[in-house]
């Protein structure tokens, strides 16, 4: 492997490694705004220059390749100064200095050089060039345009050519005049669409759903993993003060690069709803509030006195949760336990080799399940699961399947007592004798397993609404009550461990290598994502 | 020398568009001069502007369906280059040139003469529609400035008298 | 010098391809065919023949970076885009000889082994994109071009591809992005085209003059071309004079004739009343030259050494009736409108320096401008940019600045404070209904 030598630090990367790349290892952050690692190399914003040693012109770091004894100077050099110093001088010839109104403020490319490197003086004195019309500018159902922000790095339009393959988007016009949009204005509809707002280094385009709601640099970002369907793309839960705002992507070469699709990242604002806040339980017809103590030892009860237990797991469940429930309904208390499937709509997302990954059903966990060696059922066979009847029916997820909010399904468990477990306002929640309040995935904690078997950890954000616990607690204190020594593991760790010693599909795994890494890390984070 | 006005094809019938079987001929063979169907945009658009006037989006679309591209991305191609009307075009484009040597050898005068004459600015068309006015960078004949290309055809070595009687002669309705 | 290049230029029907095969044509090409592709570049490497379209790099060097030994398609291309204000020499052979053209693409295709070659001209030359498919059709139908070229195994089509507007599409690498039927963004150099040209192929792209002063090194040697000249700066030369000479116009002169020969003989010097004040020596993007720098010989090196370039080879003269401030807004206007837009120097910095020298013409110029124009160009070139645009703007109009500091400060010196701008402002439609403080 070549060794290059970047501001006095020797690396040694892999032959065709460009100069960015090699600077991060060599811990040189050079500044880029058009290059990303995922798309096409163009050179256009040519801040990335650097002096590399024998030749007379600076080069860009992001097209250049590094060569065996390569010795570079990014901060090192002045000639490389006066260089950057003069291209922020025309990238900001006509940018507007809006910042303190641009919602990119805060995770703006631009505006960390110009804050770090940047001088506060300009030659500039004409009038900028403006772009009426185009200024606040809904782009599509999710993107807002401000093309007077707009730095020509052509990120959004490689992005539709290379990644989502619709080339929705394009320079218009030519020179200083071009302009970002879509054939003849058009809605822009690309089932990626938010990734061109992820692209864009500054605040030429935001998505929709997210401006003015907070500052970039009040959310804190906790690494989980997308619920949307089985591909399992790889996200930071970005919240503040106990609220999600926003999904935004993480980097996973092997399943998701930088990417999100629309439909998973907008599922960030289902979190928020937590409509279940404290254990309730049906007295003639009535719902009271009771403790998770009373609950408990009151569960205990009914679930040991049923002759026929049966229960409805989920795909959307953890592999702790699942393993728990299996361990627990089935292994030692001999119960009937299925996980409902639902296709789901079709989706797809492109891995960092550019290779297309498709979704199997609607579910983040389908494999997880199947690994566990649990029953998968569809919706008739579900219908017929619930149609036998049981002393006692265990739902550890409402949203499991979008039979159980059907009329007969309802019907169907009306005929005996029904413990659910609940977040959101649900259907079931009229039939079920006890209602047990579970935490979102925001503050969940555990694995997924994708669709590609990629075992994929999620961490918590913050702590669960009112009294709700996450699923695996809930099983955890039922094991407790029940007197399960065996299944009394007190953290999900703890339950993974347990697994990866009983279940093949887990043998070898370490809970502290799954992933998930920390918030800080730089290329992680949504700047070049 | 012989200009031919351009008849531009209203966008209402430019909304839907079917090449016909001497533009599909046409099209074909241009597709053999290229290993790649992409390659053929630039003479497939050039087939089309000489057929309908101008590049309607609804062309656009057509093209883009033909060669297998994203609309998005041919009007990216059309819209870089300064050829393809983007908007019907008037009858005859004077298309005057405004760089250092026409400039400097009459090109101004003769420009300003133009927009008095016709009562219009750059980029205007006269209200009968004979006429629109547009300001071009050099057009590769310096060595008889000042030169106005009209249409397709080049008029080099222009007095202003030459030049009212090339437009008293098209704004008759003769093709000069 | 007997003409070569326009030795049709008053012939009657010289376009046609009898007149043409009769005054010897394709002789060349008849020859190359028994020779090597790799002695047929040699011969054109002998020869010195240096690239006519701007950069002056040696043609059969360019040549010898196709690798031999790749295989699938390689492709020639003719580089028609004459956009270079200053230049219309390329417009010249086409209209008098456009088969002298076609018998260079045709030596220069085997020379490389390329199957297909295109003709990109620019796309306001309607009249001699017809001229050249009259004549690939001619040549053809003769058995020039085609399967069998000349009765050789050697294959070789010719097609014509019109651009639609672009100086840019005069760069080789946007050349051939455009003629791949995309914009016409430079691409990042390396790799050449030479490796990775036009669908990726390895290509070679040569200017119009350069192809047409093949035939007759294949017909009269290497030899005799590098007589013509002195070494490394060699052969005839298409010199372009345009602005306020007498009789402006194309010449074809032995290369290294100096500024005065081409001005005052053959351009009848400067017209009647006025004296010579600036001259750009090789096309708008070369850094201009001032009268004393008129004994300056009209070739690569020359130019070089004296701080300029001899480009394309137009030769724009300026009198003293022009204002270099005006000259260097009116060229900052076009290559403002003329910059692709794809990388920062060149995109802003044209714009920017357009916007500078429009205010010192409206009377509000400022003291720093000169300056702040000269810092512009600094970094707008030398490699700051994908492609030589930045350098084709800021070289010129740097010059200016640097050779006409008194014409700029006499435009400052009575200049007064730009006004500011007016804004739109809401109309006051009264004091609204429960506004009036109670």
């Amino acid at each position: 492997m070549p060794k290059v030598t970047i501001d006095g630090t020797v690396v040694e990367v892999p032959a065709g490694t460009n100069l960015i790349e090699a600077a991060r290892q060599a811990g040189v952050a050079i500044p880029y705004f058009c290059y990303h690692p995922y798309l096409s190399i163009v050179g256009q914003c040519r801040i990335c220059m650097v002096e590399i040693e024998g030749a007379p012109r600076l080069a860009i770091a992001c097209a250049t390749p590094v060569t065996d004894g390569m010795v570079v100077r990014s901060e090192t050099s002045a000639r490389v100064k006066e260089a950057r110093d003069a291209v922020m001088e025309f990238l900001l010839a006509n940018h507007p200095l809006d910042c303190p109104v641009c919602d990119q403020a805060g995770e703006c490319l631009l505006q960390d050089h110009s804050f770090t490197e940047g001088r506060d003086t300009t030659h500039m004195v004409e009038t900028r060039r403006t772009f009426p019309g185009l200024e606040r500018r809904l782009l599509g159902p999710h993107i807002v345009q401000n093309q007077n922000r707009c730095i020509h790095c052509s990120r959004c339009i490689r992005f539709t050519q290379e990644i989502s393959e619709t080339a929705a988007l394009t320079y218009k016009s030519r020179g200083n005049h071009a302009f970002i949009d879509t054939f003849d204005g058009q809605p822009f509809t690309d089932p990626f669409s938010a990734c061109t707002a992820d692209v864009c280094p500054v605040g030429a385009l935001t998505i929709r759903e997210f401006r003015f709601r907070k500052r970039a640099w009040k959310l804190r970002s906790t690494p989980s993993v997308c619920p949307g369907c089985s591909i399992g793309c790889n996200l930071w839960i970005d919240h503040h003060e106990r609220t999600v705002y926003r999904f935004t992507p993480r980097e996973n070469p092997a399943v998701n690069a930088t990417w999100l699709c629309d439909f998973g990242r907008f599922l960030a604002e289902s979190l928020n709803e937590t409509h279940c806040l404290h254990p309730l339980h049906r007295v003639e017809g009535q719902l009271h509030r009771v403790s998770w103590g009373e609950a408990m030892r009151a569960l205990a009860l009914d679930v040991s006195a049923a002759r026929t237990l049966r229960v409805v797991a989920s795909a959307n469940l953890s592999n702790e949760t699942l393993f728990l429930a299996r361990e627990l309904f089935v292994r030692h208390l001999k119960g009937e336990l299925v996980v409902p499937v639902h296709p789901g709509e079709p989706r797809r997302m492109k891995n960092g080799k550019g290779e297309w990954l498709y979704s199997r059903d609607a579910h983040p966990n389908s494999e997880g399940a199947r690994r566990l060696g649990l029953e998968l059922v569809d919706g008739e066979r579900l219908a017929r699961f619930l149609y036998g009847a049981a002393d006692l029916t265990v739902i550890l997820d409402p949203t499991a399947h979008p039979y159980l909010s059907t009329a007969e399904a309802l019907q169907l468990l009306r005929v005996s007592p029904t413990l659910s477990l609940a977040r959101t306002n649900h259907p079931t929640a009229e039939v079920a004798s006890w209602l047990l309040p579970v935490a979102s995935l925001a503050s969940d904690e555990g694995t997924f397993t994708s669709s590609g078997g990629h075992v994929q950890r999620f961490q918590p954000a913050f702590s669960p609404a009112g009294e709700a616990r996450p699923a695996w607690q809930i099983l955890q204190l039922l094991a407790r009550a029940m007197g399960v020594s065996a299944l009394d593991l007190d953290s999900p760790a703890a339950v993974f461990a347990a697994m990866a010693t009983k279940e093949k599909g887990f043998s070898g795994l370490e809970w502290e290598r799954l992933g998930g890494g920390s918030p800080s890390t730089y290329r992680e984070h949504q700047h070049v994502g | 020398m012989r200009t031919v006005a351009i008849h531009a094809v209203p966008e209402e019938q430019l909304t839907h568009v079917t090449f016909d079987a001497t533009m599909e001929e046409r099209i074909s063979e241009l597709l053999t001069h290229y290993p790649t169907r992409r390659a053929a945009l630039l003479p497939v658009l050039w087939l089309c502007q000489e057929r309908y006037g101008w590049i309607a989006p609804g062309v656009i679309e057509a093209v883009a369906a033909r060669l297998g591209e994203s609309p998005a991305f041919v009007q990216g191609v059309v819209t870089f280059y300064t050829m393809f009307y983007t908007s019907p075009p008037a009858r005859y484009v004077l298309q005057v040139c405004k760089t250092l040597s026409c400039a400097v050898c009459g090109g101004r005068e003769l420009l300003e003469h133009l927009k008095a004459r016709l009562g219009i600015d750059l980029g205007e068309r006269t209200q009968d529609g004979t006429f629109q006015l547009i300001g071009v960078q050099c057009l590769g004949a310096c060595g008889s400035a000042p030169v106005i290309q009209i249409n397709d055809d080049y008029y080099e070595n222009l007095t202003i008298e030459q030049l009212d009687a090339l437009v008293d002669e098209l704004s008759q309705g003769k093709e000069a | 010098m007997e003409p070569v290049l326009l030795r049709a230029r008053g012939v009657p029907n010289s376009r046609h391809i009898d007149t043409y095969l009769a005054a010897g044509g394709y002789e060349g090409l008849k020859k190359a065919l028994t020779m090597d592709p790799e002695a047929v570049t040699k011969e054109v490497l002998d020869s010195e023949l240096r690239g006519r379209g701007g950069a002056g790099f040696p043609t059969g060097r360019k040549w010898t970076f196709v690798p031999k030994e790749h295989p699938g398609p390689k492709y020639l291309i003719c580089n028609a885009d004459e956009s270079e204000p200053g230049t219309f020499k390329d417009r010249e052979i086409i209209e008098y000889d456009p088969h002298l053209l076609i018998e260079g693409i045709a030596i220069a295709s085997y020379a490389i082994r390329a199957n297909t070659a295109y003709i990109y001209i620019r796309g306001e030359f309607v009249r001699w994109a017809r001229i050249l498919e009259t004549a690939i059709a001619e040549a053809r139908q003769r058995d020039i071009l085609g399967a069998s070229v000349m009765g050789s195994n050697y294959r070789l089509d010719v097609w014509v591809h019109r651009g639609a507007g672009a100086y840019i599409c005069g760069e080789e690498t946007s050349l051939i992005e455009s003629l791949e039927g995309k914009r016409g963004f430079p691409r990042l150099k390396p790799p050449f085209p030479a490796v990775v040209g036009v669908f990726g192929k390895p290509t070679v792209v040569n200017n119009v003059e350069t192809l047409a002063c093949v035939p007759s090194i294949l017909t009269r040697g290497a030899a005799w071309f590098a007589s013509i000249g002195r070494p490394r700066n060699t052969g005839p030369k298409l010199y372009c004079v345009s602005g306020h000479v007498r009789r402006p116009g194309v010449y074809e002169l032995p290369m290294g004739v100096t500024f005065r020969e081409i001005i005052e003989e053959h351009c009848g010097g400067i017209r009647d009343g006025h004296t010579l004040k600036a001259f750009f020596p090789g096309g708008s993007s070369a850094p201009v030259m001032t009268p004393d720098q008129i004994d300056v010989k009209a070739d690569f090196d020359a130019c070089a050494e004296a701080g300029s370039m001899l480009g394309s080879g137009g030769v724009i003269v300026l009198d003293d009736s022009v204002d270099m401030v005006e000259a260097a807004a009116n060229l900052a206007h076009f290559y403002a409108h003329e910059s692709c837009g794809q990388c920062t120097p060149c995109r802003e910095g044209s714009d920017w320096a357009m916007d500078i020298l429009d205010r010192i013409l409206e009377g509000h110029g400022r003291p720093e401008d000169p300056a702040t124009l000269l810092r512009i160009c600094q970094y707008a070139s030398q490699g700051m940019t994908i492609c030589p645009l930045g350098d084709a703007f800021a070289l010129p109009i740097s010059s200016i600045v640097k050779k006409f500091p008194y014409e700029f400060e006499r435009h400052i010196a009575a200049a007064t404070p730009r006004p500011p701008k007016k804004l739109p402002v809401l109309p006051w439609a009264g004091p609204r209904p429960g506004f009036d403080g109670q």
